[in-house]
């Protein structure tokens, strides 16, 4: 997906967003190809991360708990910072 | 971009070389029994093929031109890398375990059954592909 299409599911700013990715990439969780002007993200799991990911989810590590933030798509969309 | 991978690869080899060498001479000193040698080495081939294939899923490569063609590859290289990873343990686990002879014959099938559905699965995968069949079919 592309930092755009990303940045519409989550009620945060793009400049936040940009930082997140920038956290996930040096932690080798994403992969990021650009082409042009456009920035394409890719998931990039091993299998022992994939595997906890999945424990996680499984037993609830990490669940959020106010409903706003577990629905970050109809949660309202913070303006972008200037 | 392929220094880290190879660097990797020779790593672990360099580390079953050298266990592998490590346990030899022990035996030879009669510090350790001919057995459990030969088992702690095949363990440890068993485990370095569960290493190496946990970083398979990360091997992406450059993008493909369809989002199609995108889930299907990384939906192979997950396949791949969760088969493999899991027949490393398997074959790990009946090397440390299982009664010799038993070892000696079960432990390659969950490698080869890892080998042929990841085989499998990426052919089926290069097939859609070549289909135009969209992901998730």
């Amino acid at each position: 997906m592309t930092a755009g299409e990303l940045s519409e599911h989550f009620p945060v700013s793009k400049p936040t967003m940009s930082a997140h990715f920038n956290v996930l990439r040096e932690a080798d969780l994403v992969d990021a190809y650009k082409q042009g002007t456009t920035i394409t993200y890719r998931l990039k799991l091993s299998v022992l991360e994939d595997a906890l990911l999945g424990f996680a989810r499984t037993f609830g590590f990490g669940s959020l708990h106010n409903s706003a933030e577990a629905d970050p798509v109809s949660a309202p969309r913070k303006e972008p910072t200037r | 971009m392929i220094v880290k991978p190879l660097g990797f690869a020779l790593g672990l080899a360099a580390v079953f070389l050298a266990v592998a060498a490590g346990l030899r001479f022990a035996a030879a000193e009669g510090m350790v029994a001919d057995d459990i040698v030969r088992r702690a080495v095949q363990a440890l081939i068993g485990l370095g093929l569960a290493a190496w294939a946990n970083f398979m899923p990360k091997q992406l490569g450059r993008p493909r031109k369809s989002a199609g063609a995108e889930t299907r590859s990384q939906a192979a290289l997950r396949v791949a890398g969760w088969s493999m990873t899991l027949a490393g343990l398997a074959y790990a686990g009946f090397w440390a375990f299982a009664p010799l002879p038993f070892a000696d014959t079960v432990s390659m099938v969950p490698v080869a059954v890892a080998m042929v559905l990841t085989l499998g699965y990426a052919i089926w995968c290069f097939a859609a592909c070549r289909r135009g069949a969209p992901a998730g079919n």
